[in-house]
């Protein structure tokens, strides 16, 4: 029998080729994958744990990047959990890319506020790539993020370099501080009022844990953009990653194929988008 | 139309066999179920009602192994392709659902499609039908009218047949001496006997007070916040066989297994109204609560589908009500839904 259409469920073996320890619970693994794989900033893969099962990751690399590709994974289940015990050499497999990237062309000549939660870095650190790799495209760039603590700020030394940038206007919050914290104390809503932006017109993007974006979401509005210019990535139990198995649906979409990023406009009237 | 005898029907299927793997509806008790033929048993009823099992058994298994180790070919589970014989208005109307889904819905499901591309389908009236019954409601008459290759309706031993496909058509000239013309009598047999079905199905659904999809329109919208699902889900055991039995349901779970130096992903039927099911890695639920579980049930079925695919994925067969344990009744929440009660 023919076969034309490609086998959608099977995993492309990748080598582990680095892993990062970035805080207690999250980590970082550098693959290569037999086939490359490119990917648009807000597209997800699925990391395969050879016997074990797969989970859904977005990918922290560059998307330029074809040949290696980063996954910022913090421990919380059975197959992250796997995945902070990989060394150099193993053996992974990934599928995808899946769903819907941020439509970056629709940014162009615009004032992009990124706000960012805990993980929610990890995804953001591919976007604050593409958005650097194209900045003279936009009018100003901001990123405001949020972490739990000081210890569980991802990605350090290049958020430092982050700070030198003139393209970028950066501020940071911890909700709760050690002695060594300068920045702001205060959840991430209170970082987002000083951004010196035309609220009406600006593109906001929303990435963190769900009550993180509820309330972002709602402060956004609060200020004045509008629900069509908030993007926001959503996070439900993608697992086939093309619309079949049911697991991610979210009103009349489903995540894995329709989203993960959608604008707020798109889902505001389902129910249940935060939980 | 032709006509074709029952003792030429089973040369027919004989023949189909050299093709097909051949499966035909057996009566035990009062339950029909599907197996393979071999040949023309007593206890085969092509007529009556539909089967115990779903359709879609057939076509997207219950368990099946979708990826192998990092090959990349698909790895197949039959050598012919499935001739079913005897299936009912009711489980056609489920492939619209699944032919949306794995077929139609920006990505393509290689398994189905290779299932499902060279098979042969054999439909039949239903000839009678039981207390739960209720295809009316959603549409779909008790006998087939489209999405089959050729359909048979049973008038006494033998079967009036109707080509609905080039495929169905081509089968019926190639064993054209098998076939009769036509008698007019027959033609009327056939109409009394589906008048009598539909009497039957239109009994159970006046019995039942049960309303018709034109009714459904915004039901779960505006039911959303009401109390008819905790009300209705208070003695559900969660044991998803509303799911399972349910020829439109389609959600699978993909898991891997491991053994020596073999790795596989399965899939298997998966049900939305287990707690798990739409919980996140991190341990968030946004469906946390059983009746939430099943107001999504009736969401997918009744909000989500006919926004998408404009259909209703519900056929009227009446499995769900025999399968449950608690006796959660989907002509009842439908009812409450649309009266609001």
């Amino acid at each position: 029998m023919m076969n034309k259409i490609e086998n959608p469920y099977r995993p492309i073996k990748a080598e582990i080729i680095g892993v990062i320890t970035e805080t207690p619970t999250i980590k970082t693994i550098r693959f290569k994958a037999k086939e490359p794989i490119s990917f648009e900033a807000g597209q997800f893969i699925e990391l395969t744990i050879p016997g074990i099962g797969e989970a859904p990751f977005t990918p922290s690399s560059k998307p330029a990047e074809k040949e290696v590709m980063e996954l910022t994974v913090m421990k919380v289940g059975k197959v992250t959990e796997k995945i902070h015990e990989l060394k150099n050499g193993d053996i992974v497999g990934v599928r995808g890319p899946f769903g819907k990237a941020y439509p970056i062309e629709k940014f162009k000549n615009k004032e992009i506020l990124v706000v960012g939660g805990g993980c929610g870095f990890a995804p953001l650190r591919s976007l604050m790539y593409e958005l650097f790799n194209r900045s003279g495209e936009f009018k100003k760039l901001f990123f405001r993020g949020g972490c739990k603590t000081p210890q569980e700020l991802v990605y350090r030394t290049e958020i430092g370099d982050w700070v030198k940038r003139k393209d970028l206007d950066v501020k940071l919050t911890v909700d709760k501080s050690d002695s060594g914290w300068k920045g702001n104390v205060g959840v991430v809503t209170t970082i987002l009022e000083d951004v010196d932006i035309d609220y009406k017109n600006a593109i906001a993007i929303v990435v963190g844990p769900p009550v993180m974006m509820k309330f972002s979401t709602k402060k956004l509005i609060e200020m004045g953009f509008k629900t069509e210019n908030i993007y926001l990535s959503m996070e439900k139990n993608m697992s086939c990653g093309i619309g079949k198995c049911g697991h991610c649906r979210l009103g009349i979409y489903y995540v894995c194929k329709d989203g993960p990023v959608f604008s707020y406009d798109k889902i505001k009237d389902f129910s249940n988008i935060w939980e | 139309m032709q006509y074709i005898s029952s003792s030429n029907f089973a040369k027919f299927l004989e023949n189909l066999k050299d093709d097909y793997e051949v499966y035909i509806p057996v009566k035990k008790g009062d339950r029909y179920f599907y197996k393979k033929y071999i040949d023309f048993t007593d206890d085969i009823v092509i007529g009556e009602v539909r089967a115990f099992e779903p359709l879609k058994s057939f076509f997207f298994r219950a368990r099946e192994i979708v990826a192998e180790n990092f090959k990349s070919d698909i790895p197949h589970t039959s050598q012919k392709p499935y001739c079913i014989v005897g299936v009912k208005a009711c489980d056609l109307k489920g492939f619209k659902i699944h032919d949306y889904v794995f077929k139609n819905h920006d990505f393509q499901d290689p398994f189905y499609i290779n299932m499902r591309k060279d098979n042969l389908i054999i439909s039949a009236d239903c000839t009678s039908a039981i207390d739960t019954c209720f295809c009316l409601a959603l549409n779909v008459k008790p006998y087939p009218l489209e999405n089959f290759d050729i359909n048979l309706s049973a008038v006494g031993e033998d079967f009036i047949v109707e080509v609905g496909s080039p495929k169905g058509k081509r089968f019926v000239e190639k064993y054209s001496s098998l076939f009769e013309e036509i008698k007019d009598k027959f033609l009327s047999q056939r109409n009394e006997q589906r008048e009598k079905v539909t009497k039957a199905v239109e009994k159970n659904i006046k019995e039942n007070k049960i309303p018709h999809q034109d009714l459904f329109k915004g039901i779960i919208e505006r039911g959303y916040e009401s109390d008819i699902w905790a009300d209705e889900a208070d003695k559900c055991v969660e044991c998803g066989a509303c799911n399972t039995i349910c020829p439109t349901c389609h959600c699978f779970l993909l898991y891997d297994q491991k053994s020596e130096n073999q790795m596989a992903r399965l899939r298997i039927w998966d049900s939305c109204m287990i707690k798990d099911f739409a919980q996140v890695a991190g341990g968030a639920n946004p469906r946390s609560e059983l009746w939430m579980r099943l107001r999504n049930r009736f969401e997918k079925k009744f909000d989500f589908f006919p926004k998408v695919a404009d259909i209703y994925a519900c056929t009227g067969c009446g499995r769900c009500i025999s399968a449950c344990p608690a006796k959660i009744d989907i002509r009842k929440v439908l009812k409450r839904l649309v009266h609001d009660e």
